[in-house]
């Protein structure tokens, strides 16, 4: 088990198992609260990089517990739908929301969003597309709750899947968005064939070296606490892994980026 | 942001002439460039990485005020030490050189210390010390730090007596700077310096008899073994201070950190690389080493602990005075702070962010100071505070207590004195007339010798 999710359970729901994953204090802890490689910066430039503009109506796919929601409507007055399959996280979301707020958080599952056609400007995923099994179909529901000429804006992990060792394509290196990344060429690639236009391509992979860095330095400080025996042992493999990502990084092999699409 | 090139001030090494200087760019190495009318052209390397230069100087922090200056400016820096009103910074650490005698013949010592007779010789007394103290105190309110130094101080036969002085002017941090021999010879020392509360800096410069028989002229691996041993039995925290020469020792920098964390006794190492004043080998100015070989060279040799980024540039001297980290151990891994904490955000240096948290603020502008040692009771305090402020568990903050410091100081000589980087000085020898003079200025600018002759000269009066 780590944090409440186990190897059986990856496999036979992977998205469930994602999103309980990312609701737990252990992994919160490890990712110092920033969930997202570049935090609240790097989400704010996805924002801009997608032409929000101040008072549009956004959708957050996989929105967690609500940070980025909170923090468009913040920065940039936006009107944002969060979207998660973690009941956890949106009861989170909704306690999170000050009173005031216009922001408003939805149980569901980015492969059939509970929304209608055509009803926000803008469609952000950060850092979740890859978690998605059915990554055409979840990129077809953006695609399909957007207005014509509205935006997608997708952070995500890139890959090359090729070049990786064995170990970072594994089942647990999934829960870390990297099993199953693409090059930053194959999003555009799943955005073009969903019917969208791409727009830009910007690369952060300093950004994900330095959350690799603060996963595998917590990992390796909670490894000092852990009783010896077996969790101590699956700490020890965690940070291994953490360290190969970060030479994976180092590579060029590993990356995050921040792309756009219209609708 | 300064940029290079900067315009200065230096001297020439062999005259000591003041002269108009400049730090430029070459090759990605930062220069300290000037020209003597007698000398000609004068160079020698400043900083080894200009881009780590650079981003260094976002640490420049503005430096404090003393309660009192001593002197006056009128002849310009580096001749009206001190301090005089254009010193940038207060005195993080005050040293006090209580004698000039010492029971080895190092090749390498600043100080020139040695055992035979010296005409210029001094042995203060404890009555000297004292009014040493009280101008330091008087100077600084609440010091922070103090050293005593030498000479080898351990053997004045007042040393215990010093050392009490200063610990009853209710100084946090009390350093004995020694060699260790009379720590391995004296069972009776370190319980003494145990009693007191005294934090041991004690020489320690590697392992291979090469190194010692280079730097101190004699194999003195089992005394320092002895001296740590004694240290542990006792209970005296102690610092490894290491002399760090081209082509002597450059290898062992990793061995040293190891053993350190190791040892039961040691909470910290801090590697000076040799200042070319007072007798040193012979040197190329262009070919020195600076905290950034110094660095460089320990992450190459432990590369499982240490990467350069987990150095951070020391805001309260010239940030390329001293670079210092601190590590948690728990005697299979170790993980430096900095990875664990932004350390950049809470001291405030990365613009349009607002600072966290302003008890960890304050606690990390503490431990990122020439005024803290690893061990001391206060820098647990401060590592707690951290370590709490950003959501580490209990007993993880127990562990990051006991934080190891790891310190790359580089100080400066004849050939690398930069007056703009000696205004912000923050460590400085106290001398007896009350005078309180940047430690560089003390050996680079001529204070030394005057200091001793002017005692040579009382003593025989």
């Amino acid at each position: 088990m780590i944090a409440g999710v186990s190897l059986h359970d990856l496999e036979t729901d992977p998205k469930g198992c994602c999103a309980r994953l990312y609701e737990s204090d252990a992994v919160r802890w490890l990712l110092d609260d920033e969930l997202h490689p570049g935090g609240e910066r790097l989400t704010l430039r996805l924002a801009r990089l997608a032409g929000v503009a101040p008072r549009a109506r956004v959708v957050d796919v996989a929105c967690g517990s609500g940070a980025t929601a909170l923090l468009l409507e913040r920065e940039l007055g936006c009107v944002t739908v969060g979207v998660d399959l973690g009941a956890r996280a949106i009861e989170q979301a909704r306690r999170a929301t000050p009173a005031g707020a216009r922001a408003s958080f939805l149980l569901g599952d980015a492969e059939a969003l509970p929304l209608p056609d055509a009803s926000f400007d803008a469609a952000l995923s950060e850092c979740s597309l890859c978690t998605f099994p059915n990554m055409p179909r979840a990129i077809a529901e953006m695609a399909r709750v957007v207005r014509p000429g509205g935006s997608i804006a997708i952070a995500d992990v890139t890959a090359d899947l090729d070049a990786l060792p064995a170990e970072l394509r594994s089942a647990a290196a999934r829960l870390a968005c990297v099993a199953d990344a693409r090059s930053a060429d194959a999003y555009a690639a799943l955005l073009r064939d969903a019917g969208c236009e791409p727009l830009a391509i910007e690369r952060h992979d300093a950004e994900l070296r330095a959350m690799a860095d603060r996963v595998e330095a917590r990992l390796r400080v909670a490894r000092m606490l852990a009783p010896p025996g077996d969790e101590r042992e699956r700490i020890r493999e965690a940070a291994a892994l953490a360290h190969l990502a970060i030479d994976a990084i180092a590579r060029g092999h590993l990356g995050y980026a921040l792309l756009t699409a219209r609708v | 942001m300064a940029d290079l090139p900067v315009a200065t001030r230096s001297i020439c090494p062999h005259c000591r002439a003041g002269l108009d200087a400049e730090l430029i760019d070459r090759d990605g190495r930062v220069i300290l460039r000037r020209e003597c009318p007698e000398h000609g052209p004068i160079e020698a390397l400043a900083y080894g990485d200009s881009g780590r230069w650079r981003d260094a100087q976002r640490y420049d922090r503005p430096g404090a005020s003393p309660l009192l200056r001593q002197t006056a400016s009128e002849l310009g820096c580096p001749r009206d030490c001190g301090i005089c009103p254009e010193h940038a910074q207060h005195t993080c650490l005050g040293i006090i050189e209580v004698n000039t005698g010492c029971n080895l013949d190092c090749p390498v010592c600043f100080a020139e210390s040695g055992t035979g007779h010296q005409p210029d010789g001094y042995s203060l007394s404890l009555a000297q010390v004292e009014s040493m103290l009280d101008a330091f105190v008087a100077a600084e309110g609440e010091p922070e730090a103090v050293q005593l130094s030498g000479g080898e101080p351990s053997l004045h036969p007042e040393i215990l007596d010093m050392l009490a002085a200063a610990k009853a002017r209710e100084i946090p941090l009390v350093m004995l700077n020694t060699n260790g021999i009379r720590l391995a010879r004296d069972a009776r020392f370190a319980p003494a310096l145990a009693a007191l509360g005294i934090h041991v800096y004690l020489q320690f410069d590697g392992f291979d008899d090469a190194t010692h028989l280079a730097i101190r002229g004699r194999r003195l691996q089992a005394i320092k073994q002895a001296a740590l041993d004694r240290c542990a039995a006792a209970g005296v925290g102690v610092s490894l201070a290491a002399a760090v020469e081209r082509g002597i020792n450059e290898h062992e920098l990793g061995a040293i950190v190891r053993f350190g964390v190791e040892h039961p006794a040691v909470n910290g190492v801090f590697f000076q690389p040799v200042t070319h004043t007072g007798r040193h080998p012979e040197f190329d100015p262009l070919d020195r080493l600076t905290n950034v070989e110094v660095i460089r060279g320990l992450c190459a040799q432990l590369p499982e602990w240490f990467r350069e980024d987990d150095f951070v540039a020391v805001p309260c001297c010239s940030p390329t005075c001293r670079s210092a980290t601190y590590a948690l151990y728990d005697g299979e891994d170790l993980v430096p702070l900095p990875r664990l904490v932004d350390v950049d955000r809470y001291l405030g240096f990365v613009t349009n962010r607002a600072v966290p948290d302003v008890e960890v603020a304050a606690a990390l502008a503490g431990l990122f100071s020439a005024s803290a040692a690893g061990g001391t009771e206060r820098t647990g305090d401060r590592l707690e505070c951290v370590a709490c402020g950003v959501g580490l568990p209990d007993e993880l903050q127990r562990i990051a207590a006991r934080g190891f410091m790891v310190v790359a100081q580089d100080f400066q000589d004849e050939w690398t004195l930069d007056v703009a980087k000696l205004r912000k000085c923050c460590v400085a020898e106290i001398v007896p007339d009350g005078r309180i003079i940047p430690f560089c200025a003390y050996n680079a600018a001529g204070y030394r010798a005057q200091v001793r002759a002017d005692l040579a000269a009382g003593a025989t009066a």
